[in-house]
């Protein structure tokens, strides 16, 4: 033993272990908080200044007008409840696809798994901007889906696919959908093999073992993932921009008209503050209630 | 290896390293005032500037071009974000006449001293802005298909609801719209607000909004629409992509877009700016942009072939219709009329 490990352990044993830690996890804190926080406080400060729309300019003051504005305004609150919708819906119709993909991905005892699990994680190669492309070229009123739709004489007006609410649902669960599958997967492949066939040996139906088995010991990886989903839901920029188009509006394209169209720094401050929050309580509320209901 | 064998010790190696790394600096400092850093859209026009201007002209005389590329929206947000710093990050930034005025207000923009731009002699009056110089222009017309709709005469005949969903609209284009609206209705560059019933009676009889100039052109190729107002020298790229419109000058007047260059107060390299605004201005650079990008020349001795001219510019009846915004009223309404184009007009 050198004399610097026996001072290490030395060190542990007068409860320098905690000292070690805080030193050793210290700097990387710091830099996040910084990098994180200072702007949010900048970014807060700016929501409650002035903004005088004749002259696009901010002016210093200390006002919650912005966010009376934005809650007031039956045309903004639409957009958050709007966004909500969207984001919940495509967390759960995540959840419903990628939990059998993810329990055969667990479970299968095939030599080629790791390419399956690569097959899923390579759409998140492809930028969402690219990904939104493709699907226009399917939703287009002379895209695939219509023309082929026409050309089987099944309609003879082109359906409008692109541009509505769909569109962007369908865009944005084509985007989330591997993260949700590898969050649920890593969790299911630590749940012994063995529980599952314990509940089958006692008569328990393939439907029974997934609700009273597998669900509940899957719960941490379907808190993850929908976590997960839920927030890129909330924020989602490219999909809806592109595929919703002019009269969809989200949170995220929000935002960035009144910063970057409108130069509206205040009431941008004050929409993003509202989004985090919304997404922050809504996630939180969630959990718990989820936590509190399996707790048995 | 040993420490006997080598005679590279890690103290000098750090030491050698040390002073490469100086040496390499040593130029970069020395060239510094031969950078200028450009901010501008990406694509076409970037690539444009590079062949017309940067390459042929800049480079053979020492200058380095650093590209900041981006729509204006987000290069605006950091010109305002900058303001303060004493240095900020670009010389020059590309920016259309609205954008260039909106600026200045917001007391961003450096003031041209022409005495630096020699070829700034030749540029048309409506050009040249105390902020900033205008690089092209092109006016507002109205392209229509002949294929699928008779010959319109002007804005109040195309912004009309016996259209239906064959008027297509382009969302990032409200201010237009309103303007070519308002012009239609009795309006004029100092009032938008007669046009508004009439979009209002267009987007009731199916009007269809697209959200970018390149989403209406995909519908003006496959005839989900059959006419729209746009840029001259847009049409001029879509006839040349092969759609099959036709452009008509407006009888109520052609509003006129010019995008040029202007300098953040706090530009590192002034003479940089400079360099790049003469450059712009010289008659190959302009000829050539007008060949490439089917706008026309800023400045009175760049000489554009009969046939092009056609294309791209307005006969001496139609130049006469050209008419330049008001951009005082356009910024202190463009908040009102954005939040009327969201609310009422999409809503």
């Amino acid at each position: 033993m050198t004399a610097a490990t026996a001072r290490l352990i030395a060190l542990e044993e007068r409860g320098g272990s905690r000292l070690t830690a805080a030193a050793l996890i210290g700097p990387a804190t710091i830099l996040v908080a910084l990098g994180m926080l200072l702007p949010l406080a900048i970014l807060f400060r700016y929501s409650l200044n002035e903004f005088i729309p004749t002259k696009k300019q901010m002016v210093e003051a200390v006002t919650y007008a912005n966010y009376v504005k934005f809650f007031t305004d039956a045309y903004y609150t639409n957009i958050l409840i709007r966004t909500l919708r969207v984001a919940s819906l495509v967390t759960a119709i995540c959840l419903v696809m990628a939990f059998p993909l993810a329990y055969v991905l667990a479970r299968t005892q095939s030599r080629h798994k790791n390419l399956l699990i690569m097959l899923v994680v390579l759409p998140l190669f492809v930028g969402n901007a690219v990904r939104a492309a493709g699907w226009m070229t399917l939703f287009g009123s002379k895209g695939f889906i219509n023309s082929t739709l026409m050309a089987l004489g099944l309609i003879d007006q082109p359906l409008e696919i692109m541009f509505t609410e769909a569109a962007v649902i369908i865009g944005i669960t084509a985007v989330n959908l591997p993260f949700m599958v590898l969050s649920l997967q890593s969790v299911i492949e630590g749940i012994d093999r063995n529980v599952e066939e314990a509940a089958f040996s006692l008569g328990a139906s393939p439907l029974w073992t997934f609700i009273r088995v597998l669900w509940p010991l899957a719960l941490p990886g379907v808190i993850a993932g929908s976590i997960l989903t839920f927030i890129l839901g909330m924020n989602a920029y490219a999909t809806p921009v592109l595929l919703g188009g002019p009269k969809f509006q989200m949170m995220g394209p929000l935002v960035y008209g009144q910063f970057a169209g409108q130069s509206n720094w205040p009431f941008g401050g004050a929409i993003s503050f509202i989004l985090m929050t919304a997404t922050l309580v809504l996630t939180v509320a969630a959990n718990l209630l989820v936590q509190r209901r399996y707790r048995r | 290896m040993t420490h006997e064998t080598t005679k590279i010790t890690r103290r000098g190696a750090l030491a050698g390293a040390a002073a490469v790394a100086g040496l390499a600096a040593l130029p970069a400092s020395a060239q510094a005032n031969k950078r200028i850093v450009v901010g501008t859209w990406g694509g076409d026009y970037s690539r444009l500037l590079a062949k017309n201007i940067e390459t042929p002209l800049l480079a053979p005389k020492g200058w380095e071009i650093v590209k900041d590329e981006a729509g204006d929206p987000p290069r605006r947000a950091k010109m305002k974000a900058e303001q303060t710093l004493r240095r900020g990050t670009s010389d020059i930034q590309g920016l259309s006449a609205a954008n260039m005025f909106e600026m200045n207000e917001a007391g961003i923009l450096e003031t041209i001293d022409y005495s630096k731009i020699p070829n700034a002699v030749n540029l048309l009056p409506d050009m040249k802005y105390a902020y900033g110089v205008g690089h092209i222009y092109s006016g507002k017309v109205v392209l229509y298909n002949p294929k699928l709709t008779a010959k319109p005469t002007g804005f109040a005949d195309t912004l009309d609801p016996k259209h239906g969903n064959k008027l297509g609209i382009i969302d990032i284009q409200y201010q237009y719209t309103m303007m070519a609206a308002g012009l239609a209705s009795g309006g004029s560059m100092k009032n938008y607000e007669p046009g508004k019933e009439r979009l209002l009676a267009c987007r009731k009889a199916g009007a269809r909004i697209y959200p970018t100039n390149e989403a209406l052109a995909a519908a003006l190729k496959n005839e989900e629409i059959a006419l729209c107002i746009m840029w001259k020298a847009r049409a001029v790229q879509w006839q040349n992509a092969g759609i099959n419109v036709e452009t008509i000058a407006p009888k109520e007047g052609v509003p006129l877009y010019i995008s040029g260059f202007a300098m953040p107060k706090n530009a590192p390299n002034k003479e940089g700016a400079y360099a790049y605004l003469d450059a712009m201005l010289a008659p190959s650079a302009q000829e050539n942009f007008a060949i490439d990008m089917g706008y026309n020349p800023t400045v009175k001795n760049a000489k554009v072939a009969a046939d092009l001219q056609k294309r791209i510019g307005f006969t001496p009846e139609e130049e006469r219709r050209l008419v330049d915004l008001d951009y005082g009223y356009l910024a202190s309404n463009d908040t009102a009329f954005k939040d009327w184009w969201d609310k009422t007009l999409k809503g």
